[in-house]
């Protein structure tokens, strides 16, 4: 099992009003599965995802990673953990605006203390992976949308993470760059990884083999998509 | 890498605001711009005061009337002592036996002149037979003068370089008429040039016999007297017999002050050491106040950075960056932004005193202790103000720092 969920809690202290964002949630995923977390606002997903990418530690109940505790680890720890298993695809690229393409998909790898040729290589590969090849040198502000978040494909990926987490992958991108993003999406799974979607959008959500539902802070349902949504490239679109 | 790499940030954002980072660092450029001026001219004054006071003065001490004064209440009593005479001075050749030389010496100001040129404010010496090792004069052409020239009162003189070249331009001087005030003289000799010192040309003067001078010049008045000792170890033994002499020859009785004064090199330096010392402090207090603002505006820079960026501290947290990575990242962004401004000071504090030293008298140097001193205070005042900061990014919660916008 990669990730084992027990019974997680998450509250915030409010002003003296206590809000509980995640309120008992069981959830397993296997390797290598494909999983949206949908939900609306408030549903308490945007918590689940933070704790499943080990940016923030549950109140109570457990979260095993590969069979770590992640709730007992320090800031450190976490750290190391979110370098080596967890691979981050933001809604907004998050990609840094002064480095270029290569030195942006290099930066997990830097505080995994990797050698600097080792580094490059892998970089590069990984881009190459996404398609992104000729465009290493590029800053962000040089590449389109669906290229930024290529880019941000490739970092998630270059430290081969267990979990690839991606938050909104789509929002911010037209519906042609967005299917594209899906397609890659469908691709790195078939590769080998797990893949998490966490969105709010129904035909986002289409895509993954299996669909968590939140509400209130609790899972509301939890089934496998009997009719996946399968994104292929269209070719040309989003390399503008 | 990672080292390089905030290097790398932090030169880059010197560059993309290069007003801003100049205002930035104006109080860092300032504090270590000063230091490196006067570390450098102090420096250079060392060099020169050891080169040149110590060396030509060296073993020599001065017996005179007046000594070393301080205060204006030492010199109301200093005057009323008697005058040091050429009596004094002999008494001293003769009884002084770890002296070497026994110089009388006077002097003035007079006004040269040949023909129609004149020259204003140049220096009178009269000076007793051995003055050239005194005086640390060499003769570049014609003849010291000698003891038969000082028995003789002769009119006779050796002039410095410069009054060579301004009374007779490229012809020869030796052998020619000078009227030293009212008083027809005759060059034998010009000495070797020597430069500068503080400004005051030394090769600006003519130099008589010493009993000449007081024939024409001083009838009436006190001279004082140079020793030089046979070597460093019996300074203080001559000084001592001396000072036996003089006190013997004012018939003063023990415990009585001296009535007369005897300096030696070792005064002046400690006089020299007591000023560059107060020079010194001034500095280290307006750099100080400078490195403060200077620092305080580096951490205000910093925490504006850190408040910029918190998005892009959330995004490396999130792929992995730990405490200690971001940390690091700004430390070393806010020493390299104070090391540059330390640099920027060091040329600017360093430039300013070889253009000082340059068009001025002053001499400078700048020393490799200087420059080494200016890179530490500016890396210091990076580390420390940059910390407050460095260590609040090390701190935002990444869930929060991806959040901010």
């Amino acid at each position: 099992m990669l990730i084992q969920i027990r019974d997680l809690h998450r509250t915030y202290q409010v002003g003296d009003q206590e809000v509980r964002a995640l309120d008992g949630v069981d959830l397993d995923i296997e390797q290598n599965e494909y999983v949206a977390v949908m939900g609306p606002s408030g549903s308490g997903k945007s918590t689940l995802m933070n704790i499943l990418g080990c940016l923030d530690t549950p109140s109570r109940g457990s979260y095993r990673l590969k069979d770590q505790e992640i709730g007992k680890m320090s800031d450190d720890e976490l750290a190391r953990i979110r370098n080596q298993e967890i691979g981050f695809v933001f809604q907004t690229f998050n990609l840094l605006a002064r480095a270029d393409a290569l030195h942006n998909v290099e930066l997990p790898l830097v505080y995994a203390g990797m050698k600097h040729e080792e580094r490059r290589q892998r970089a590069r590969e990984s881009l190459a992976l996404v398609g992104l090849a000729d465009r290493m040198k590029h800053k962000p502000n040089e590449l389109s949308g669906g290229q930024r978040q290529r880019v941000a494909i490739a970092r998630a990926l270059v430290n081969r993470p267990s979990i690839i987490l991606a938050d909104e992958p789509t929002g911010n991108l037209d519906s042609h760059t967005g299917a594209e993003i899906m397609a890659a999406f469908e691709g790195i799974w078939k590769h080998g990884n797990t893949v998490i979607l966490v969105t709010h959008e129904a035909d986002i959500a289409e895509h993954a083999r299996r669909v968590v539902r939140m509400k209130d802070g609790r899972i509301e349902s939890d089934h496998v998509n009997p009719h996946p949504r399968i994104a292929v490239a269209t070719g040309g679109g989003g390399s503008e | 890498m990672n080292l390089r790499e905030s290097i790398g940030i932090a030169l880059g954002g010197v560059r993309a605001n290069k007003l801003r980072s100049f205002l930035t660092l104006l109080g860092t450029i300032i504090g270590v711009a000063s230091v490196i001026a006067v570390v450098s001219f102090v420096e250079g004054l060392n060099r020169f005061v050891t080169q040149k006071l110590l060396n030509a003065g060296a073993n020599v001490f001065v017996v005179d009337k007046y000594g070393f004064i301080t205060s204006r209440e030492q010199y109301e009593e200093a005057v009323k002592r008697p005058d040091v005479t050429l009596e004094d001075a002999k008494a001293l050749r003769d009884g002084v036996s770890h002296a070497s030389l026994v110089v009388a010496q006077a002097g003035g100001s007079t006004q040269l002149r040949y023909r129609n040129r004149t020259m204003k404010g140049v220096s009178l010496n009269g000076r007793g037979a051995g003055y050239d090792v005194v005086d640390d004069v060499a003769i570049e052409e014609g003849r010291h003068l000698s003891e038969f020239d000082d028995v003789g009162r002769g009119a006779v003189c050796v002039i410095g370089p410069e009054v060579a070249e301004e009374l007779f331009g490229k012809l020869p001087a030796l052998g020619r008429g000078i009227r030293v005030g009212v008083y027809e003289f005759q060059v034998v000799g010009v000495t070797k040039a020597k430069g500068k010192m503080f400004g005051q040309s030394q090769d600006r003067f003519v130099t008589v016999p010493i009993r000449t001078f007081q024939k024409y010049w001083q009838e009436r008045g006190s001279f004082s007297v140079a020793l030089k000792s046979v070597d460093q170890s019996s300074m203080p033994l001559a000084e001592q017999e001396a000072r036996n002499i003089m006190r013997a020859r004012r018939h003063q009785r023990p415990g009585q002050p001296d009535q007369f004064g005897i300096t030696n090199s070792e005064t002046w330096l400690t006089l020299y050491r007591t000023l560059t010392g107060g020079i010194f402090v001034v500095t280290i207090g307006v750099a100080a106040i400078s490195l403060l603002v200077g620092g305080i505006v580096i951490m205000n820079i910093m925490l504006v950075s850190v408040t910029e960026r918190t998005k892009e501290i959330g995004v490396r947290k999130a792929l992995g960056a730990r405490r200690r990575d971001i940390l690091t990242q700004f430390l070393v962004e806010s020493t390299t932004l104070s090391l540059s401004g330390g640099i920027i000071g060091i040329m600017l504090g360093g430039g300013l005193a070889l253009v000082v030293g340059a068009v001025s008298p002053l001499p400078a140097a700048l020393s490799v202790p200087a420059v080494l001193l200016g890179i530490l205070m500016s890396t210091c005042v990076g580390v420390f103000f940059g910390s407050y900061p460095a260590f609040r990014a090390a701190r935002l919660d990444p869930i929060e720092a991806l959040r901010y916008e």
